[in-house]
């Protein structure tokens, strides 16, 4: 376990001190800052749901673009030799890298808060849409961060990284349209792997176990299949 | 008592390779290599490009897997022990990879951390191998401003950083200007008796200066083991087997 504090601190400093973590950071915060002003004086409404809606499309954006580096980095500059020849496990190593990449994105989130903060002073908002949607947006980053570290592991190059893991994270997305095209009953296949139709059950404020069993089975997948990628040489 | 014909510890190899074979689909870039390194001794891997020798080196360090054959590192399996067997080696590619972003004192820090040193012991640990490799003037010095010559320092000091009983150095001379090679070549025959030191190299002076023992490796098969001290004329060999 000493090994795994040592590398996520690593990871830590290595995501806090680049660049691309605060032109993301404030890319995020900036446009849903805008959109948060936005509906707020033409809806007069006290709730989140529309700028949930659109933190969750930036994610998948946003997040191909900072975990690109993570593998695909330590490759092209020779430094995961280093690592694959130290006393750790593999699988420390790509968990070190998921959870630095895991909490900037929480950082964000956390900063995206003060939206809610605001509606809380100045509105009575219902409360349990606002906690369904932070904790959806939560295992979304979880399964995003997980995808993107895991196209990461399998190139040197970061723009086919963050390319791989874009498309991957939009054919989840849109993967309920494929159900128009099959019969029943395969059609709940797309239906259920969709990214969106797990989303939209948390930020109206209804908790399922199979959202959450949904976002975290993908997440656990993906950082298998990382740590394969990574230990397969 | 120990029977006097029984290998005692210092006998028995640090560095045991028993027909250890890798494959890359159809072809073959290490073919059945039995190599055994004694405690305390250089042994130096001779070979033109291509001949396998970085190849066995990574196998060495568990950077690799053996498609046949197995290798042990102070008894410890490379695939079976990889952890203990890691804990024992420092290895320093070829290619120098280190942490650009990094000061020299921390990247030294975090590999000694890396390899199972508590906090106060690796600040120790890193003040000495500074020393060691002449880097105490450079500690604070960002990695990415730094010449080769530097960067090669700062490269075994993370393999020396956790006092492996082997070091594993590949083409460690590779870039170097003269004064470099030469600081390199004494560093090198430095820390051998106290570690058993094996390096690539396909420069037969380079093997020449440093090794006790060579291993002259082609196209991936091990085609003769020679103690320096029995081999008056290395280019003579090497010329006579390849």
């Amino acid at each position: 376990m000493k090994s795994l504090a040592v590398l996520l601190r690593k990871e830590l400093h290595a995501t806090f001190t680049s660049p691309i973590a605060y032109a993301v950071a404030a890319v995020f915060l900036l446009i849903t800052g805008y959109t948060f002003s936005l509906t707020l004086f033409f809806t007069k409404v006290a709730n989140l749901n529309y700028i949930f809606h659109q933190m969750y499309v930036l994610l998948i954006l946003l997040v191909p673009v900072l975990t690109m580096r993570a593998f695909a980095e330590e490759r092209r500059a020779d430094t995961l030799e280093l690592l694959l020849t130290a006393p750790v496990p593999e699988v420390w190593i790509v968990l070190a890298k998921f959870f630095a990449a895991l909490v900037l994105v929480s950082v964000l989130l956390l900063a995206s808060g003060v939206y809610a903060v605001i509606l809380g002073l100045y509105g009575e908002p219902d409360w349990a849409p606002i906690y369904g949607g932070y904790l959806a947006l939560f295992l979304l980053a979880c399964l995003l961060v997980s995808i993107g570290i895991l196209a990461s592991s399998l190139t040197e190059n970061q723009v086919v990284a963050a390319t791989c893991a874009l498309g991957a994270c939009l054919m989840l997305w849109f993967a309920d349209s494929a159900a128009y095209m099959i019969p029943a009953p395969l059609d709940v296949v797309p239906i259920n792997l969709s990214l969106i139709g797990h989303f939209t059950t948390f930020v109206s404020g209804s908790l399922f176990l199979s959202d959450a069993g949904y976002h975290l089975t993908l997440s656990l997948l993906a950082l298998f299949l990382t740590t394969r990628a990574v230990t397969d040489r | 008592m120990t029977a006097s014909n029984e290998p005692t510890a210092d006998d028995r190899p640090i560095v045991a390779i028993e027909g250890a074979s890798k494959r890359y689909g159809s072809v073959e870039a290490l073919s059945d290599v039995t190599l055994h390194v004694r405690r305390g001794e250089v042994l130096g891997l001779l070979g033109p490009n291509g001949s396998g020798k970085t190849t066995l080196l990574r196998m060495l360090t568990g950077y690799l897997s053996p498609t046949a054959g197995r290798l042990s590192v102070a008894g410890f399996d490379t695939e079976r022990q990889r952890m203990e067997a890691r804990r024992r080696i420092g290895y320093v590619p070829e290619s120098l990879p280190l942490y650009s972003h990094m000061r020299v004192r921390e990247f030294l820090r975090f590999m000694a951390e890396l390899r199972g040193l508590s906090a106060s012991a690796a600040n120790r640990a890193v003040g000495e191998v500074a020393e060691q490799v002449a880097l105490t003037d450079r500690l604070r010095a960002p990695i990415r401003t730094l010449s080769r010559g530097y960067r090669q320092r700062v490269a075994i000091g993370q393999a020396l950083v956790h006092r492996p009983d082997i070091l594993v150095l590949d083409e460690p001379t590779n870039g170097l200007d003269p004064r470099q090679i030469i600081e390199t070549r004494h560093l090198i025959r430095s820390l051998a008796g106290e570690r058993t030191v094996i390096m690539s190299s396909h420069i037969l002076g380079e093997v020449e200066k440093i090794a006790d023992r060579v291993a002259i490796l082609l196209r991936g098969r091990l085609l003769s083991v020679e103690a320096m001290a029995d081999t008056p004329n290395l280019e003579a060999l090497f010329l006579s087997l390849t």
